[in-house]
């Protein structure tokens, strides 16, 4: 019975996180960017704004730029997310990839590493006046939920294991329309419960930041002002000025 | 809204159904686990298989290092009971894909490390001991090869 609430649970998740996601993104890519700010100093080639995007996505660099420590735990996070993502691919196929075995081990340190960074971020918010300040409770939120899915998996690993091939047959028969028996184990049954949450809550969250920073004006365009004209879709779309109007010049 | 409610009931129901249409086997998703020669674990199969790492902690740091002289489960023993043949009607060694460990440890993606330095296959003998009789049978051997001392 618990088995076929949590399969429902995850197919209305996946709906919610692929529709909401892409409807976000359309969004994003519908809105208009009728200015050229790029902010300096900003690459003056396509190849360029590649580069920086490449530099943006994988090392952060506005934010090492702008505050060295937060980028340390976000580093932290990021990667250590990255890495326990990759590890969990296990559960979703089979044969499993070669390259994923490879990272199984690395995986495990992760997930600590993962936490240690989440907590930092934390410990930002609640000890660092001014963050405190300016945050909301859904930027606890996220932290708490993050956590929380961190500290149930590692749970999992160290303190009170639990039969991951039942685990991984219930994912497997998910994607193939069956289902399968989940093991009723306390901490698998919280560690899906918020996955599925944080699923289900990512397209309306702060965690857009994610595709949204590929819609950033101000990182996205090319500083090439001074040699193209930029015309912005609907001012290209005016019709031109009546002749009657005289330039200023004329004057 | 009440059209996105509608949806969802909907799915809930075909997904329901589903699961009545599921639930007579077990999986083919699931790996085909051998069957093992001699008698069951007492503590269960769902128990040995979430905690046999534990029980299997090398003797390096049970016996030697944390001083515990009666350390119940051995590797050997397990490598007995599960041994599984290969086509020659022989056991097979851990880099055969049907070997009993691979099994699962494929499936989950687990590495295997006892076998860098231990046998994957079982010792003769003491498959002998441990499948030829069952339970009381044994017993009743251990009993009278004493007696007989």
């Amino acid at each position: 019975m618990l088995s076929t609430l949590y399969a429902v649970l995850f197919y209305v998740a996946t709906i919610l996180l692929i529709v909401g996601t892409g409807m976000k993104v359309l969004k994003y890519a519908k809105t208009p960017a009728p200015l050229k700010i790029p902010v300096s100093p900003a690459p003056r080639t396509k190849k360029g704004v590649v580069l920086r995007m490449g530099r943006e996505v994988t090392l952060f660099q506005s934010l090492f730029k702008s505050n060295r420590w937060i980028w340390i735990f976000a580093i932290l996070f990021h990667y250590g997310m990255l890495l326990v993502l990759l590890r969990h691919l296990r559960y979703f196929t089979q044969p499993v990839w070669w390259w994923v075995e490879l990272v199984q081990p690395f995986g495990v340190y992760a997930g600590f590493i993962m936490v240690a960074g989440l907590a930092g971020l934390l410990f930002r918010r609640i000890f660092v006046n001014r963050i405190r300040y300016i945050s909301s409770p859904s930027d606890y939120l996220m932290l708490l939920l993050i956590i929380g899915i961190g500290v149930t998996g590692l749970g999992m690993k160290f303190l009170m294991p639990v039969d991951i091939l039942a685990v991984k047959t219930f994912f497997l028969g998910l994607m193939r329309f069956e289902i399968n028996p989940l093991p009723m184990h306390f901490g698998l049954l919280l560690h899906l419960g918020l996955v599925a949450i944080l699923m289900i809550i990512f397209p309306i969250s702060k965690l857009m930041h994610a595709p949204g920073l590929f819609f950033a004006p101000s990182r996205t365009q090319v500083d090439n002002a001074r040699e193209f004209r930029h015309l912005s879709a609907w001012a290209a779309q005016l019709p031109p000025l009546p002749e009657a109007i005289p330039d200023a010049e004329e004057k | 809204m009440k059209r996105l409610f509608a949806t969802f009931l909907l799915l809930i129901g075909l997904i329901g159904s589903m699961a009545q249409a599921g639930e007579d086997a077990t999986s083919s998703l699931y790996p085909v686990i051998p069957k093992a020669a001699g008698a069951p674990h007492p503590e269960g199969n769902d128990f040995m298989r979430i905690n046999h790492k534990n029980l299997l902690k090398h003797d390096r740091d049970l016996t030697m290092r944390l001083g515990d002289r009666e350390v119940k489960y051995s590797l050997k023993e397990c490598i007995a009971c599960h041994a599984v043949n290969g086509p020659d009607a022989q056991p097979v060694s851990v880099k055969s894909e049907k070997h009993f460990c691979r099994v699962c440890h494929d499936y989950a993606a687990v590495k295997v490390d006892c076998f860098q330095c231990h046998n994957s296959k079982p010792d003769p003998d003491l498959v002998k001991q441990l499948t030829m009789l069952p339970v009381k049978d044994r017993e009743l051997a251990e009993y009278l090869e004493g007696a007989s001392q």
